[in-house]
């Protein structure tokens, strides 16, 4: 090896363990993990319904008289524990086998626990000739200590018979004042359910058999590959492109940051100008940048593998096409290379860390920017716009990772069009932060504007 | 260039903006030499340096450094401590100088044997595992000149060595320096202060205004600028001092805080002079005063700038 790349290699090694071997850089890097472990475990807990029941009087005025024993029938506990069970039979069917079987692991009722208590509803008939402006001062009397009075249902005339050439009748719904939205959906589907089930009745129809009529079993979807065949994720697959920027985002970022807040450190230490003397001022870079993108990479790796793990419990690891990770290694390269030569550039150019917050404005916009296209992309993502913006560096490398994590990725030859215009666009900002790098280092004083940098760029 | 010089310049020009910081500068420092460069703050010690690093680079004119073109192409042959110098903080005294040591390629089985050694010999053993942080300011000079010499270079390159530091802790450096050069490093140190360079220079190249104002042996100089002055102290106070003028070396008598100094007529010998002050009144000190290369600088840039600059030659002396 020569001693200039031995050089480098020093240069780099020390920054990775600088950073790297850091208590700091490993809470740092397994709070996001710790974080989202917490989130997925206690969130359920801290956000969970289960505590919530609808609980109070309902008052129906009803001139059918054939709704109101249809109402109390949808509002027994009994029978919504039924129609819960079900419910979630039937949603658990479409769902990756994995999380099934996590689901139909957990403690018995556990499920049940999560959709929140059954209601309490209990139904007060009132005269089907009451007056309905009088039945309202009902809603508003409250004794302390007795049930809530939720709500009045009137239900119309026509509600269950269709009057000839006309159309079926409703209900009015009148509600005491602040009711929760919950118990608004709980009754509204209660009475929606008890007219259905009056209108069959009186039609002499039997409404098991209009359910099983209507009751279409829906399969999981099977993914045929090249490969072979896999069970569908589902809408998981909707996630991959948010994950890989994420990915990408981060990784570029952890290692660009703090390249750039190292090269302010030793600048401001005045350490540099010792290392200028061991080394020149194009190799120091270049260990930096290597250094600080094996950090990108390592934060990137272990995230990587803690999901691939995730994804193997669960049997999903069909989920992702392998051959993807090595494309994010190769758009994290480029855009690390990009982003990140720039960072130590402006880390150069200016003598702390408040003065580089000003120069950093527009190249975070750059950072952000396909963040915020990442939805448009990712469900058009063979539009022109997604095309176009493939080949624009330095944005180029996040929305062609999108692209290609979407449900309909792009044709290789424009992966390797991207993937080129990547690497002409990392040479690019190396060259030029490399000769604003060399004449920053020891300019000291008033922190330079864009144009000072390029005319450093110009001159060096 | 000059074949077998350890460094060389020639017609070397930088300007910054409208500032010519140094000037047509040449130079020639042969190998095994101890050569000071000294001149007042902005006088162009440190850009003329740094060109010699290659950190810089000169608009005009050719450097040539152990035969090399570039200093970057003998980088490991050159040991510098920059005037503005820095460590890692955060980082063990042992790591730092090892990481150094690597930078300017040291062979790896040398590497910890010349750590130990080296913080043994500026007396600096134990601190291996501190951080430099904890060290320190005459301590952490210590460990930033050792950073210096850890490859044992050919050319030792010095830029105000001696700043900021206490007596004690210059005197220590000194001695470095001076083994440093015992080995066969060649030497060039910059200061602004002339005693030090007086105290271990074997050659002095004055600079004023990027320009080179002269460039001499240390004893040619004391030669060359020989005040032909004698530092005189009567035994009896009360001795008759004012009659010596009328001696025929003697053209003026100058009374001073600690005694008279005596300035020769051009052409007497000092020697002759002595022995008749000596005969005339008993000494309690007789001395021929040595040109100091303050005074020597301030006859050279003359005017009005002398004044300017005299205070801050002799700044940190006082």
């Amino acid at each position: 090896m020569s001693s200039r790349l031995r050089k480098v290699g020093q240069i780099a090694l020390r920054d990775f363990v600088a950073t790297a071997v850091t208590r700091g850089f490993i809470i740092g890097l397994l709070i996001t993990p710790a974080f989202i472990t917490l989130f997925v475990l206690v969130g359920p807990r801290l956000f969970s319904q289960r505590n919530f029941k609808a609980q109070g009087q309902i008052a129906v005025i009803d001139p059918t008289s054939v709704v109101t024993p249809a109402l109390r029938d949808e509002v027994n506990p009994e029978l919504i524990a039924e129609r819960r069970r079900q419910n979630l039979e039937r949603n658990l069917s479409q769902v990756p086998a994995g999380m099934r079987q996590l689901a139909q692991s957990g403690a018995p009722g556990a499920l049940d626990a999560a959709f929140g208590q059954i209601p309490d509803l209990r139904i007060v008939e009132r005269p089907s000739a009451a007056d309905v402006q009088q039945e309202k001062e009902w809603l508003r009397q409250a004794e302390p200590g007795a049930e809530r009075h939720l709500a009045l249902v009137v239900v119309h005339a026509d509600a269950v018979m269709r009057p000839p050439g006309g159309q079926y009748g409703g209900y009015d719904l009148y509600e005491a004042p602040n009711l929760d939205d919950r118990v608004d959906a709980a009754i509204q589907q209660s009475v929606r359910q008890a007219i259905v089930a009056a209108r069959a009745r009186a039609q002499n129809l039997d409404r098991a058999q209009i359910d099983d009529v209507l009751a279409v079993e829906r399969p999981p979807a099977t993914v045929v590959t090249s490969e072979g065949e896999r069970p569908s994720a589902g809408g998981l697959n909707r996630l991959m492109p948010v994950v890989f920027m994420v990915l990408l985002f981060m990784g570029v970022m952890m290692g660009g940051q703090t390249l750039m807040t190292s090269t302010i450190e030793e600048k401001s230490s005045r350490v540099v100008e010792v290392l200028l003397s061991a080394v020149s001022p194009i190799e120091l870079m270049a260990g930096k940048i290597l250094g600080q993108m094996a950090v990108g990479l390592i934060a990137i790796a272990l995230y990587v593998v803690m999901g691939l793990a995730l994804l193997l419990s669960f049997a999903m690891l069909g989920l992702i096409d392998l051959w993807l990770l090595a494309y994010l290694g190769i758009f994290f390269v480029l855009a690390y290379l990009t982003m990140g030569s720039i960072m130590a550039a402006i880390g150069a150019a200016v003598n702390e860390l408040k003065e580089a917050q000003s120069m950093m404005g527009p190249l975070m916009l750059l950072m952000v920017g396909p963040m915020a296209l990442a939805a448009p992309i990712s469900q058009n993502p063979n539009s022109m716009f997604s095309t176009v913006i493939s080949f624009v560096p330095p944005i180029n490398t996040f929305a062609m990772l999108i692209r290609m994590t979407s449900s309909a990725p792009p044709p290789l030859w424009q992966v390797w069009l991207s993937i080129a215009v990547g690497a002409v666009a990392a040479v690019g900002a190396v060259w030029f932060a490399a000769k604003v790098f060399r004449i920053g280092l020891l300019m000291y004083g008033k922190p330079p504007d864009f144009a000072t940098l390029v005319r450093w760029a110009r001159s060096a | 260039m000059t074949t077998g010089a350890a460094l060389s310049l020639h017609g070397v020009t930088k300007t910054f903006g409208d500032m010519k910081a140094v000037d047509r500068l040449d130079l020639t420092v042969p190998r095994g030499a101890l050569y000071g460069v000294i001149g007042p703050n902005g006088a162009g010690k440190t850009t003329t340096i740094r060109i010699i690093m290659s950190i810089l680079f000169a608009d005009v004119g050719q450097v040539s450094v152990l035969g090399r073109a570039s200093a970057l192409d003998a980088k490991n042959r050159i040991g510098y401590l920059p005037e503005e110098r820095g460590v890692y903080r955060k980082m063990r005294v042992a790591a730092f100088l090892s990481y150094m040591a690597r930078l300017k390629d040291v062979a790896e089985r040398d590497v910890a044997p010349r750590v130990a050694r080296g913080l043994e010999r500026v007396g600096l053993a134990g601190t291996e595992r501190k951080r430099c942080e904890e060290l320190s300011k005459g301590m952490l000079q210590k460990v930033q000149f050792l950073a210096a010499i850890i490859h044992e270079p050919d050319l030792l390159i010095l830029d105000e060595p001696f700043s900021g530091l206490d007596p004690v802790s210059a005197r220590q450096l000194r001695d470095l320096v001076l083994e440093e050069h015992r080995r066969g490093a060649t030497i060039l140190f910059s200061t602004h202060v002339m005693p030090h360079a007086e105290e271990i220079c074997e050659h002095v190249v004055m600079i004023h205004r990027g320009r080179k104002v002269l460039d001499e042996p240390l004893g040619a100089i004391r030669r060359q600028f020989d005040p032909r002055t004698i530092l005189f102290e009567p035994f009896d106070p009360a001795a008759d001092v004012a009659s010596l003028p009328r001696y025929p070396d003697v053209e003026r008598v100058e009374a001073t805080s600690g005694g008279y100094e005596i300035a020769l007529r051009p052409g007497s010998d000092p020697a002759t002079a002595m022995q008749r002050i000596a005969a005339a009144i008993a000494p309690a000190r007789l001395e021929l005063s040595r040109p100091r290369l303050e005074d020597v600088f301030l006859r050279i840039v003359g005017g009005d700038t002398a004044a300017c600059v005299r205070d801050e030659l002799r700044g940190e002396v006082a």
